[in-house]
């Protein structure tokens, strides 16, 4: 047995620090402006659907299905702010919390109350009733760098997700 | 590259085991068991915290070996008034911790091992990890585990003898599972309850499962030994749990002792205060709301089998609101103390501190009357 902090920092470090997260040749510079009530995606399968400067965010049909039944819905409280990519809340079924990241910064304007109490909301309707919390943008540009549906189905069908 | 060069300084073994694991099956992700030198729970949820967070796991799996001391670890979003008499465990010597993974309550002590995968979020498969720790019990101590539909390990088909959950995120994950190797089971059962405490909520609950332990059924077994052979038998596994027989554990990257400190780990001491704290601990317990209601003695009202009901609504581990319920007759007069030192209450810590102001206040009140002193007890009796 090897008992050395050297050691072990080495071979931490060795390898690189894990990614906050990844957008491999993913990323779509648009110049078309964002249209109505388009829902974007992104490579954790979440979706945001925008309106004005509101989003709506929730978690994609392979998300969800990947899951199995949610059990427990933690959600953000109106009032959090987040930057893209934090942890802002959780999902829990049978056993395993999957962590929920915020998709885009801003703050927290409402959560839904309604899968808080009947989390199987989300496997039912993740696109309608299942969503799970808005947020008021605070980078509008950060929707430039998320996939459309077409681009989100693209890379569905990749070994990577 | 730079893997590379930090292989040749940790010495000629080390480079061959990489080179070797790299080279053989692209099934066999290089592996290493860390074994945490500490035995306290809070230090130890934050040490497999931080290697979540931080490490880089697409090269490389981590299996994380630990015990502490005498501790209750309910899930990330249970109540933890609902899995054990929470008033009750200073005096026992067990602390209550809140872990970051699903699932219900278990009971630690040092006759427990605990054993956490951490891999890719691609890399996640609690079967498998638990199909490596049947081999182990089966080729070191001829003990026969099966894998049921809860992802438990089972021992002859009957008995619980570890029980599992999981954190999902990405890029990582891991799964982390006990085993019951010498655990004090009397103790266990007195403190993991499921009485009926009157408290309605959304947490997730706890599936209770008979269980036993791996010493019973084979004498001299202890945390120790399980530590050698699951960590062997992780190191010549597969990516699919499939045995590659013993001489792929020298290709592999062995064992380390680690010690959770800021010192090993920079940031780990912050973390580890926050998975001791107050509002992690029981500040995060889903809103809830508790009822009991209380047989009031004959004399203090006009009629027989009369009850007190006291309900509190408790959100983050505080009270929100509080309302109690008396039967006819037995209000008499001034009730307006009992409803001012009620209010008091709220955004009081749900148990000791609300306790607390209940006595302090009813001290300062007329000793003899027997119905304040009653209310009192029966909120008592709610918080605790």
């Amino acid at each position: 047995m090897v008992v050395c902090s050297v050691v072990v920092r080495r071979l931490l470090a060795a390898a690189p620090a894990a990614p906050r997260h990844v957008f491999t040749g993913l990323r779509w510079v648009t110049s078309t402006p964002v249209k109505f009530n388009e829902r974007k995606y992104t490579d954790k399968h979440e979706w945001v659907q925008v309106d004005g400067k509101i989003g709506t965010i929730g978690i994609t049909h392979y998300a969800q299905d990947a899951l199995g039944d949610v059990v427990y819905a933690q959600l953000p409280d109106p009032g959090q702010e987040f930057s893209q990519m934090d942890e802002c809340g959780a999902l829990e079924s049978v056993k395993a919390a999957s962590e929920l990241y915020c998709p885009v910064s801003g703050k927290i304007v409402s959560k839904n109350t309604e899968v808080e109490d009947t989390p199987g909301l989300i496997n039912k309707s993740c696109y309608e009733k299942g969503w799970l919390f808005k947020l008021e943008l605070s980078k509008l540009h950060e929707l430039d760098g998320l996939m459309d549906e077409a681009q989100y189905e693209k890379f569905l069908k990749t070994d990577d997700h | 590259m730079t893997f590379w060069n930090q292989g040749k300084a940790l010495g000629r073994w080390a480079l061959r085991a990489f080179s070797s694991a790299t080279r053989s099956s692209r099934s066999a992700t290089p592996k290493t068991v860390f074994i945490s030198q500490s035995d306290d729970i809070f230090a130890n949820l934050a040490l497999e915290d931080w290697l979540y967070r931080h490490h880089d796991f697409s090269q490389h799996r981590i299996l994380l070996l630990w015990r502490n001391g005498p501790a209750v670890v309910v899930g990330r979003h249970q109540n933890p008034w609902k899995e054990t008499h929470v008033g009750a465990l200073h005096d026992k010597q067990v602390v209550l911790a809140r872990r970051n993974s699903g699932g219900g309550a278990v009971y630690h002590d040092q006759g427990n091992l605990n054993l956490s995968f951490l891999t890719s979020r691609e890399g996640y498969n609690r079967r498998t990890n638990l199909t490596v720790v049947a081999n182990a019990l089966r080729r070191e101590f001829g003990l026969e585990a099966t894998v049921n539909d809860r992802d438990d390990l089972v021992l002859n088909g009957n008995y619980k003898i570890s029980g599992t959950a999981a954190k999902l995120g990405r890029p990582n994950a891991y799964h982390h599972c006990t085993l019951l190797a010498d655990v004090d089971l009397d103790n266990m059962k007195g403190i993991l309850n499921s009485d009926d405490c009157g408290i309605e909520t959304k947490a997730t609950d706890s599936v209770r499962s008979p269980v036993c332990n791996l010493s019973s059924m084979h004498p001299g077994l202890n945390v120790a030994s399980l530590m050698g052979a699951v960590g062997r038998e992780f190191l010549r596994s597969d990516d699919r749990g499939v045995d590659l027989g013993k001489s792929a554990i020298s290709r592999q990257l062995g064992f380390t002792l680690v010690n959770p400190t800021d010192d090993w780990f920079p940031g780990l001491e912050k973390s580890r205060a926050e998975l001791a704290s107050w509002g992690w601990r029981f500040g995060r317990t889903p809103d809830f709301t508790v009822r009991r209601e209380f047989a009031v003695p004959r004399e203090m009202c006009v009629t027989e089998g009369a009850k007190l009901q006291v309900q509190m609504r408790v959100v983050k581990g505080r009270v929100a609101s509080m309302s109690v319920t008396v039967p006819p007759g037995f209000v008499s007069n001034a009730p307006e103390g009992e409803v001012a030192v009620l209010s008091g209450l709220e955004g009081q810590k749900f148990s000791e501190e609300a306790v607390g102001l209940v006595e302090a206040a009813f001290a300062k009140k007329d000793k003899s009357d027997k119905k304040k002193r009653f209310v009192a007890e029966c909120v008592r009796r709610v918080v605790q």
